[in-house]
């Protein structure tokens, strides 16, 4: 069974990166209400602006994470100052929203490839010699990822439940209105969220580009997987992001056994129409049929 | 004479696209669907009529209309599930439709020869006259005009205004006693049925088609067209065509490096997109706005 135990564990690579993004992605879509897919393109900035400062700058990797952070969190915070905040106060409907998301991620990755080019780019990390966990290889830099991916949820868990400005969060999630009429900066909680969910996508975006390779256009089928596997596991439930991002890894994964590699993204999509139609509220979700469907 | 080509040749895609982007207008401006997969059904109408002409030999205008029905019954197949799904789910079941009939494309190798593309399409001929050039451009714009004609009377019909209600407010719709599915859903089959056309005629007259000009993307592109030529306006549907297809023209013209011209139309009609959706979310010439009900 070597092949199937492969096929597990990179999904389970997969799945962690999904997981990340679709915690982003849900993060978003729970606090300010719409579908966001500049978790993609901030997915791509982290990744090139890490390889900027460590590769072209020279920094050491820990420096240039920190600093590919920063980056990411001050781009999330201009993107909500300058198009997301206005198209609110206008009242434009979570359409708007998501149709201006496209653009931004269009604004970013088109920058990106304007200064550093079409070419694929890699870290140049040497080739390292995998574990052979049940007849599964897994390199270090792969356990590293899962590991990464599962800690950030875990304190984001924490962080939602136990501190005040988790609460806040979720205060404005359930209620903007009565949110803000009890002291909570609904602004301000808006801008933070924007920056955890950055974080998320940045990490996410570093990890890939040091796994594997980094280019521009890398980070639209990625997000798009996140969504699935935040629907999938059940919008509504940071919690059940986790699950979905594992579950869309493993089962596109394990989808090779039937269909040539090529379908491998498809698989993913088919699985997200098969649940808006029959389980919009995903697998732990409490949403009613009624806000999905008229 | 080459810059008489040039300007032949940027009219018929602008005109390829108005037809496109009238269509899709009919589906996401006048009855409010939020179909962010529109560009699916242009692949679908290209496919068919260019494998149609290569694989049996049918003449342009059997495979054109071919097109346009196989689009228009795909249409039919993705509404009767998602039709009711509401705003923002309906745009993620059609971006998962268009991704999964890219991937179709790419992947079906026996028939559609994968990220090769098919290559040696037959211009359409008319009664004994090859269609290039300047007579393409008469037949683009032929269509453009029925497609037109045809989206504007449908739209000031009994039937365009409940298509109108059914965005206003469906529940209103629906107390009209309206069966607002059904509306809906054969709104999504006209506009696929015309994108299918728009895609056949892009597929006679470029000659060859591969799965990268029905990426996700594209389908951006048409959504932009009528985003800035404005939502539920027939004439500014083709206003936003001819602004989105100038601008790469425009920086032609102006002192940018060839491999950076791709990066820079991205971000320039990107940032257009953006600019609109702030200032003027109803378009140049649109009527109406998505607004937080």
């Amino acid at each position: 069974m070597p092949l199937i135990n492969q096929l597990l564990a990179n999904g389970l690579i997969a799945g962690a990166i999904y997981a990340l993004m679709a915690s982003s992605f849900s993060l978003i879509f729970n606090i300010v209400k719409f579908m966001d897919f500049s978790p993609g393109a901030i997915y791509v900035l982290a990744a090139f602006a890490a390889f900027f400062f460590n590769i072209v700058l020279g920094l050491n990797f820990f420096v240039a994470l920190i600093l590919s952070l920063i980056i990411v969190s001050l781009a999330a915070i201009v993107i909500n100052k300058s198009v997301y905040k206005p198209i609110r106060e206008r009242k434009g409907s979570n359409f708007i929203l998501l149709l201006a998301s496209f653009g931004v991620f269009l604004i970013v990755t088109g920058i990106i490839l304007l200064l550093f080019g079409a070419q694929v780019k890699t870290f140049g990390l040497p080739i390292e010699k995998g574990y052979d966990i049940f007849g599964a290889l897994i390199t270090k830099t792969q356990i590293l990822l899962i590991v990464t991916s599962l800690v950030l949820f875990f304190f984001l868990q924490l962080f939602m439940k136990t501190t005040k400005l988790g609460k806040s969060m979720r205060a404005v999630a359930d209620n903007r209105e009565i949110a803000s009429t009890l002291g909570i900066n609904v602004e301000k909680t808006i801008t933070i969220t924007f920056v955890i969910a950055a974080i998320l996508a940045g990490v996410a975006g570093i990890l890939v580009g040091i796994e594997q390779n980094i280019e521009h256009s890398m980070g639209f089928i990625v997000v798009i997987k996140g969504i699935t596997a935040s629907i999938v596991g059940g919008v509504g439930n940071v919690p059940a992001a986790l699950l979905g991002g594992f579950l869309i890894g493993i089962v596109e994964n394990l989808g090779i056994l039937f269909l040539p590699s090529g379908y491998k993204d498809a698989i993913a999509f088919l699985i997200l129409i098969i649940f808006l139609l029959f389980r919009p509220q995903g697998i732990f979700g409490v949403k009613t049929r009624e806000e999905v469907s008229g | 004479m080459a810059f008489e080509a040039y300007i032949i040749n940027l009219l018929i895609l602008i005109g390829i696209f108005s037809i496109l982007a009238i269509s899709l207008n009919l589906a996401m401006g006048f009855t409010g669907l939020l179909n962010i997969g529109h560009i699916a059904f242009y692949g679908i109408g290209a496919y068919t009529s260019a494998l149609l002409a290569l694989s049996l030999g049918v003449p342009f205008w059997i495979g054109l209309v071919a097109g346009g029905l196989l689009a228009a019954f795909f249409g039919l197949i993705l509404a009767i599930p998602t039709i009711k799904l509401r705003g923002d789910y309906l745009a993620l079941a059609t971006l998962a439709f268009a991704i999964i009939m890219e991937s179709i494309f790419r992947n079906w190798i026996s028939l559609t020869r994968g990220p090769l593309g098919l290559p040696g399409i037959p211009k359409p001929v008319f009664f004994g006259l090859t269609l290039s050039g300047f007579s393409y451009l008469i037949l683009v714009f032929v269509f453009v005009i029925i497609t037109y004609l045809f989206i504007t009377r449908l739209t000031k019909s009994p039937f365009g205004r409940v298509l109108k209600a059914i965005r206003e407010d469906e529940l209103v719709a629906k107390s009209l006693g309206k069966n607002t599915l059904k509306f809906k859903t054969i709104a999504l089959v006209i506009s696929a049925f015309f994108a299918g056309i728009a895609g056949s005629l892009y597929a006679h007259y470029i000659t060859f088609i591969d799965p990268s000009t029905f990426s996700i993307l594209e389908s951006i592109l048409v959504i932009a067209m009528i985003i800035i030529g404005g939502l539920a306006s027939v004439p500014g549907a083709v206003v936003g065509a001819f602004i989105v297809l100038l601008i790469p023209e425009v920086l032609r013209f102006l002192p940018i490096p060839s491999y950076a011209i791709g990066a820079v139309r991205q971000i320039l009609f990107a940032l257009i997109l953006v600019i609109l959706l702030i200032k003027r979310p109803q378009g140049i010439l649109g009527e109406f706005a998505f607004k937080k009900k």
